[in-house]
């Protein structure tokens, strides 16, 4: 870790977590915040006051136990399927490229691309809903013809950082790249 | 060149882009828009030639209202179905008459039409129209009177905002059957089938012939027609005004608006038209290209 | 895409260093906006990019904001690292996009913020997004210039709304720039401007994709070349009535036209009608690379538009040496000299007269030849003349204050009149509570700022590619979501 803090592209802080496990082997870990408890209680309040308005007009109890239900499932299904708590890359030399997501549940995703499969990693801007931001991906080479792109695998797609942040990871990424 | 760089003007500015000028770019001569014209080719009016002209709108307003005088008088019984037909034929075989004596000047091209063929049509026309009658005499029925009547309203107003004003010959087809179609629901709420057949005769002598007959005059006698649309007006307020004096106050006034208030603002309203052209319009093309010399 | 590489292949600017001393603040950002850019083509788009080329090379930085094109959409590049965002913005008629003030706020001052932008530039009056980003820009308390490309009338009804809408538009735009004298009246008066704000800054063409060559030409026959859209403000009726009575007077007379449109019917009629098929040749599209191609056939290059601003096709017909013959209308009679031009009213009589005395000049030989009229020409209009007045325009900008919110709003009120100033009014105070609401939502600090990869100093001009540094690798980017 070094003393240099660093954002998502709507300003909330992420850190970002730097291992090199050997010299062609490097591991980095991009953790958004945890769920605030503050956030939760605001949310939960505004479905159970609206809950309780219209029980209150309506006169009717499934109202309630609905409201209820809603927010329980819907926190479940948040933090099992949209809140991501970290999300890491482990670049390892001559092998391949290790993503990884882990949600706020605990569940993890993983997906692993050969180094024989990947073209390049590079720094790309998109449009993004109403913002247009910078984004790190990885090249993947076209089996048919080795000098075209056959797809973008977009990188940190969770945490979105900032550019200071991908041009930390990028400038590792490719001196590992290069060496092999 | 720039905008900021101080002119030296030896040499006078010229209206052409492919010297370097020595003028910065946004430079404003004195020549600047000197070719802009102002209200080119634009018409004067006269107040009296828009009057006549407007003449024709007050006339149409003025049949629209003696039909609707004419349906009171037979809807009250103060005027028979017979009496109605006797005077349809007169005045149309009159205004036959007319219109055949004013046609030949016309110097109509084509082959003209006989009386026969008039005859036969005007035969097809009454004999439908005769057949047709108890039929359509219940054709509303079942329909509330409210709503046939505000439903001729609508129609009799179409007829008036469709009607084509500056050539009435061929009556606009949106408007004849506008028209008709008022007609037809007014004539239904008449007491007897041959009620309904006067009455149906009587709206196509005088929404579908007579603007043909006053087109014919018009062209021919453009004096005397003004007087005639004059003439009907009058006879639409009278007419109107023996049954229903409220709205012949209204039919007056608007009269009085569209024929001689409507006219002046136009004309007055003329002297504030700032109408500009100048070499940035698009050219237009004048000659008719169809005929090339071969 | 090929086209405009090899356009801009040319050599850099000599001294780098000139940069620092063009304006105030030695250098300028500039947004390009309009709807109209490449992929579509015409005048508008290559005037974007010829001048955003002819800008990079003299050290300033230019981006280009457009709508996407179909699959064409996010961050592109072009050479010279040209910059353009192919923003997601719903087309509506006429690659034009549909406007309502607002929705394109957030995508603009994302761009405008993160280029860090201090001259916005709008393009063509008949671009929606063009007069967008001039609101968005003046709210946001950027510099704005608008160029305007054609000429309106002033008698219709929509030309009666769209010169409303173009004078709330350009009412407080910094500058306005117009393409000839006529333009500028017109602009003048449709928008009720200060002509002082106004300057003429002619279009260019590129001297080397238009040069002579004479031995393309066939010498038994006078091959007359028309190159334009076949629509009828481009008075196709008029090139139908010319057609039939030119080839019967003259047996050697053949006709060359370029281009596609709904008026092709009425030249096939004519070919059809009196057994032209031989003689005038209908080529149909034309690729941009092609002109020149068809242009050096031809002795004669003919226009007959109803209206035009400016007319770059008669210089391009006169760089490729061609004897010109023009209808004088709009801004026409300033482009050549009268000795390269010959003008006729717009009617058959007048053209057929016109054309007539150039065949005759042409047998007896009495025109200079091709060479020498394109060395006349070649000089006329340049894009580093236009660059270098544009350059003008936008130092002169960069010293001027933006209106803050009360006076634009008292200036709208006062120029546009009480209704249409009372609700354009109303729209701007919108505006700039929707922009503080983004700022609180997005704020400026927290956008990064996009990396300047454009110049001959920039990531892709040809200079010495030492050791791949970080900003760099932002440069590399091939396709965007």
């Amino acid at each position: 870790m070094d003393g240099e803090r660093y954002t998502d592209v709507n300003g909330k802080a992420i850190a970002l977590d730097q291992r090199r496990h050997a010299s062609f082997c490097t591991e980095f870990t991009v953790s958004s915040p945890k769920v605030s408890i503050g956030k939760v209680m605001v949310y939960t309040c505004s479905v159970w006051l609206l809950a309780y308005a219209v029980f209150f007009l309506t006169d009717n109890t499934a109202v309630l136990s609905s409201a209820i239900i809603i927010t329980l499932i819907g926190m479940m299904l948040y933090i099992h399927l949209v809140k991501v708590d970290h999300e890491s890359l482990l670049v390892i030399g001559s092998l391949g490229v290790q993503l990884s997501s882990s949600y706020a549940s605990g569940r993890e995703s993983t997906s692993f691309i050969e180094m024989s499969k990947i073209k390049d990693i590079v720094i790309n801007e998109a449009v993004h809903m109403h913002q247009i931001i910078y984004y790190l991906c990885i090249l993947l080479r076209d089996p048919a013809d080795p000098s075209a792109v056959s797809s973008v695998v977009p990188l940190f797609q969770s945490s979105k950082p900032k550019l200071n942040c991908l041009v930390k990871v990028y400038k590792s990424c490719q001196e590992i790249i290069s060496k092999c | 060149m720039g905008p900021d760089s101080a002119p030296g003007p030896a040499a006078p500015w010229r209206k052409v882009l492919w010297e370097r000028q020595s003028f910065p770019d946004n430079y404003v001569d004195e020549r600047f828009l000197g070719e802009l014209r102002r209200n080119d080719g634009v018409r004067q009016y006269r107040y009296w030639a828009v009057v006549k002209e407007a003449g024709v709108v007050g006339q149409q307003l003025s049949c629209v209202a003696i039909f609707i005088a004419l349906w009171l008088y037979m809807e009250q019984g103060l005027l028979s179905p017979e009496a109605l037909l006797w005077t349809s034929l007169t005045v149309g075989l009159l205004g036959y008459a007319l219109y055949a004596a004013l046609r030949p000047r016309l110097g109509s091209n084509g082959e003209p039409r006989t009386p026969l063929a008039d005859l036969q049509t005007a035969a097809i026309f009454l004999s439908f129209t005769f057949g047709f009658s108890p039929v359509l005499k219940t054709l509303t029925e079942s329909v509330s009177t409210d709503t046939v009547y505000a439903m001729s309203a609508l129609m009799l107003l179409a007829h008036l905002v469709s009607f084509p004003y500056a050539h009435p010959s061929p009556t606009g087809s949106l408007s004849l059957n506008a028209a008709l179609f008022a007609s037809v629901c007014l004539a239904s709420r008449l007491p007897g089938a041959l009620h309904t057949f006067a009455m149906l005769s009587c709206a196509l002598l005088m929404f579908a012939l007579w603007p043909c007959l006053l087109q014919s005059i018009r062209d021919n006698a453009p004096g005397p027609s003004a007087w005639l649309c004059a003439g009907v007006c009058l006879g639409g307020v009278g007419g109107l005004g023996s049954r229903w004096p409220g709205g012949a106050a209204l039919l007056a006034l608007a009269l009085l608006s569209v024929t001689l208030l409507c006219p002046l603002l136009l004309v007055k309203l003329q002297r504030h038209k700032d109408n500009i052209q100048g070499p940035w319009d698009e050219a237009e093309i004048h000659e008719d290209l169809c005929h090339i010399p071969y | 895409m090929d086209q405009l590489r090899k356009r801009a292949a040319r050599k850099p600017a000599p001294e780098a260093d000139t940069a620092a001393s063009s304006g105030p603040n030695g250098r300028h950002s500039i947004c390009m906006v309009s709807d109209f850019f490449y992929p579509n083509m015409g005048g508008v788009e290559s005037h974007i990019y010829q001048l955003s080329q002819c800008l990079i090379e003299k050290g300033h930085k230019v981006v280009i904001a457009t709508h996407a094109y179909g699959e064409r959409k996010g961050v592109r590049y072009l050479t010279n690292g040209l910059k353009v965002y192919y923003l997601p913005l719903q087309v509506m008629y006429n690659q034009s996009t549909a406007t309502t003030c607002f929705h394109s706020l957030p995508l603009l001052r994302c761009v405008f913020v993160r280029e860090g932008i201090t001259v916005v530039h709008a393009h063509s009056s008949f671009s929606a997004m063009a007069h967008d980003a001039l609101f968005h820009a003046k709210t946001m308390g950027l510099n704005t210039v608008f160029t305007d490309h054609s000429l309106f009338g002033f008698a219709d009804m929509s030309s009666v709304l769209t010169n409303k809408l173009l004078t709330v538009s350009l009412c407080d735009t910094n500058h306005i720039v117009c393409v000839s004298y006529t333009s500028k009246e017109n602009t003048v008066l449709r928008a009720t401007l200060n002509p002082e704000i106004v300057s003429v800054i002619p279009n260019a063409v590129d001297p080397t994709d238009f040069t002579p060559d004479p031995s393309q030409r066939q010498g038994d026959r006078i091959t007359i070349v028309v190159i334009s859209r076949l629509v009828y403000r481009k008075g196709i009726d008029l090139l139908g009535g010319i057609i039939p009575e030119l080839c019967l007077k003259h047996p050697d007379l053949h006709f060359l036209i370029g281009g596609e449109g709904p008026k092709r019917i009425v030249l096939e009629e004519v070919r059809e009608k009196y057994q032209l098929h031989d003689r005038v040749r209908l080529l149909g599209a034309l690729e941009h690379r092609d002109v020149r191609g068809v242009l050096v056939q031809g002795h004669i290059f003919l226009n007959t538009s109803l209206t035009e601003a400016f007319c770059m096709a008669i210089v391009e017909g006169a760089s490729c040496g061609l004897q010109v013959v023009s209808t004088r209308v709009g801004g026409i009679p300033e482009v050549l000299p009268e000795d390269l031009i010959s003008l006729c009213e717009p009617n058959v009589r007048s053209l057929c007269a016109g054309l007539e005395s150039v065949i005759a000049g042409l047998r007896s030989g009495a025109y200079p030849s091709p060479t020498a009229i394109h060395a006349r020409v070649r000089h006329l209009y340049t894009w580093r003349n236009v660059a270098e007045r544009t350059e003008k325009v936008y130092d002169r900008v960069a010293g001027e204050e933006v209106l803050p919110l009360d006076r634009r709003l008292l200036r709208l009120r006062e120029h546009c009149g009480p209704v249409a100033g009372s609700i354009f009014a109303f729209l701007a105070v919108v505006n700039f509570l929707f922009l503080l609401l983004l700022q609180w939502l997005f704020p400026d600090q927290v956008m990064d700022m996009a990396v300047d990869a454009s110049g001959p100093r920039g990531l892709w001009g040809p200079p010495k590619r030492d050791t791949m540094s970080a900003e760099e690798a932002a440069a590399p980017a091939t396709k965007a979501e």
